[in-house]
């Protein structure tokens, strides 16, 4: 096991290397840059390429084009760039390529503040790209160590199911220094949970089939097996077609092979469930980590309150709030997104409550303060806003 | 084109799905000849192709393997997938107009400076015609389109003194060449060294439209026409005529006068990879 004090960018470049990962193609961006960075450096060691593109349109483009020549690639970047993979992220999903994609989050809209934290792109990551007919895959990790291994886990995920998976990380995990592990030796891997799969090949010549199936080799080019993918509405050979009834079978597996397999992706931290809370506090990525020392020390004070952390962030977990509690969703945005997927989740007879911070983090006596107010249903008016958003 | 077909086209795509009178075949048949003559197997090459109508006929013609790309995004495809194949296998990109000089051109001038083999015929039917005949980035002056109805009013990037090929070779393309699809051995004969240069090639040929860019431009559809049309306003290089609107032939020829993009990255990559294995882990 390797020790390093260093950022999550760092840790992210090893855990991706560690994967397999051979080739990566960006854009420089805050906080994103230092991966490009430690690819370019690192990369070649390990017989890898590094590739800085004219965009992150063309970045992403790159990075599925060679995952589509057979190697394993990945792409970084912020909320800016996110946007701009909207057209390869598309492709990907539709030619069933592997690719990971990290996203550090910052404050936005548009650039925003590019050095503080956000989680502006909850449905952002859910829906990348346009067209729907399809699931996403998002992992959102909440510490430098958490975001290595979700991105071991993101490489291990697109393989088995043939699609990019994306790691929601924000500014916070991606630029904040900490304690990092690398495990060297295989044992090392397997003690920490690490899942790993080598890239295959489909044979062809058919493209796809008209199942949930996962586990099926990718499509590759350039191994003469006649491979075809494209962005267009393709027949299980692989051939373009636009028949709305040819069109069902394509939506149907890019749907159901992951919505029917969620045990594969299913990753979550819970606290304090199993007494029936008062409040369950619902939170993700770095703002988790405050909300967990907040729920913690107010447990020590006596109060029944508990803690759900999606970690797999999409297809959203909605099988934890089977409770009936008071929840409450902090999240590093003023919108509240991820409240509507709560409310949608939750026993109908539950409520729903909202605290926002965006650029910084709640702190433990605000969320203190939150905690009160709903144990004494007081309102809960965020300080400036005229009235309670949710 | 039966044996060309047979040798290397899936027969599914035969007969084009181009309408009727398209001159589109003319720079396909042209690419998949100047392939037969330098004796390439359908497995030496990937076929790449994008949006619009010089990508969608062309995709998935090919025998070999196939893919279509997203809008004008095709070169930044190519530019990865050129990394992960084999390094003597070829890839073909035949793409329309709009992809290469409108949505693409950014990434189709960073594919020109890397000079990443790849060999791009641009199939220009002057405009964006599967979208019903708008006007495009090559479109002649004082054509009325659905969206130049009053005559193409802004300047186009095959004037001499904008010449796309020129931006092109200034931003390091090692071949270029310009065409009409009727050109036929001379098309044939750029293609093929085209093909030949490990690097960045491209070979931009006018070919007539004559359902809707006909229609506008013309007043007709009438196949003659449009063909007489194009072939009337091109002239080789060094014989304009006054109504001359494609110089064509070879513009630029320094084929495999740089290093290929990937072939020098791969290079760069075994030099770091052999003085960090020497001098161990830092």
């Amino acid at each position: 096991m390797k020790r390093f004090l260093e950022t999550g960018n760092f840790a992210i470049t090893e855990g991706a290397i560690m994967a397999g990962c051979r080739l990566f193609a960006g854009y420089p961006i805050t906080p994103a840059t230092e991966i490009a960075e430690a690819m370019s450096k690192n990369l070649p060691k390990v017989g890898g390429y590094y590739i800085q593109a004219e965009d992150e349109c063309g970045a992403m483009h790159m990075a599925v084009g060679a995952a589509a020549g057979g190697m394993k690639t990945m792409t970084a970047t912020s909320g800016p760039g996110f946007i701009l993979y909207a057209d390869p992220y598309g492709w990907a999903i539709g030619c069933e390529i592997p690719i990971v994609v990290l996203n550090s989050q910052r404050v936005g809209p548009v650039s925003g503040i590019t050095g503080a934290p956000g989680q502006g792109e909850f449905y952002n990551a859910r829906y990348p790209t346009q067209g729907g007919n399809y699931e996403t895959i998002v992992l959102a990790p909440n510490s430098a160590q958490e975001a290595m291994e979700l991105t071991v886990e993101a490489f291990y995920l697109s393989e088995r199911f043939r699609t990019p998976v994306t790691i929601l990380a924000d500014q916070l995990v991606t630029d904040g220094l900490e304690d990092i592990s690398i495990p060297e030796t295989d044992e090392e891997k397997e003690a920490m949970g690490l899942r790993f799969m080598d890239r295959k090949v489909h044979m062809g010549p058919d493209f796809y089939p008209a199942t949930d199936e996962i586990d099926l080799p990718p499509t590759v080019l350039g191994k003469n097996t006649g491979a075809m993918c494209s962005d267009w509405t393709p027949t299980e050979e692989g051939y373009d077609i636009e028949t709305v009834e040819a069109h069902h079978k394509p939506s149907y597996r890019m749907i159901y092979k992951i919505r029917n397999h969620t045990d594969v992706i299913a990753r979550h931290e819970t606290l304090f469930l199993d007494d029936d809370p008062d409040i369950i506090v619902v939170s993700f990525g770095t703002a988790s980590r405050t909300v967990k020392t907040a729920v913690k020390k107010a447990r020590e004070k006596g109060l029944k309150i508990g803690m759900i952390r999606p970690i797999s962030l999409w297809p959203f977990p909605d099988e934890l709030f089977n409770k009936k509690s008071t929840y409450l969703s902090v999240e590093l945005d003023y919108d509240g997104q991820m409240v509507r997927e709560v409310e949608r989740a939750m026993p109908c007879d539950s409520d729903i409550h909202f605290f926002g911070k965006c650029g910084e983090l709640p702190t433990v006596a605000e969320l203190h303060e939150i905690f009160d107010k709903l144990l004494k249903n007081e309102p809960l008016k965020p300080e400036g806003w005229e009235k309670e958003v949710w | 084109m039966d044996r060309l077909s047979k040798k290397y086209l899936r027969a599914r795509k035969i007969p084009s799905t181009a309408c009727s009178g398209c001159g589109l075949g003319q720079c396909h048949k042209a690419l998949v000849l100047a392939l037969d003559e330098l004796e390439y197997e359908v497995n030496d090459v990937v076929w790449g192709t994008s949006i619009g109508c010089a990508g969608r006929q062309t995709f998935a013609t090919w025998q070999g393997d196939n893919f279509a790309g997203t809008h004008g995004r095709v070169y930044a495809i190519a530019r990865g997938l050129r990394l992960a194949i084999p390094p003597k296998m070829k890839i073909i990109l035949t793409v329309g107009d709009g992809d290469a000089f409108g949505i693409g051109f950014n990434h189709l001038l960073h594919a020109a400076r890397s000079n990443a083999q790849m060999t791009v015929l641009v199939c220009d039917n002057l405009g964006y015609q599967s979208t019903g005949g708008q006007f495009g980035w090559t479109t002649p002056q004082g054509i009325v389109t659905d969206s130049s109805p009053y005559g193409m009013s802004e300047p186009n990037w095959v004037q001499p003194e904008m010449d796309v090929l020129a931006m092109l070779k200034a931003a390091g393309a090692t071949f270029l060449a310009r065409h009409v699809s009727m050109d036929g051995v001379a098309l044939v004969k750029s293609l093929k060294k085209a093909v030949q240069n490990n690097g960045f090639s491209l070979v931009h040929t006018v070919f007539p439209c004559t359902t809707n860019f006909a229609k506008n431009a013309l007043g007709s559809r009438n196949a003659v026409n449009i063909f007489r049309w194009v072939k009337d306003h091109a002239a080789p290089m060094g014989e304009e005529k006054h109504n001359t609107l494609w110089r064509t032939g070879i513009y630029h020829d320094a084929s495999n006068s740089r290093p290929e993009f990937s072939a020098a990255l791969r290079d760069s990559v075994a030099e770091i990879q052999r003085r960090y294995q020497h001098e161990g882990s830092h």
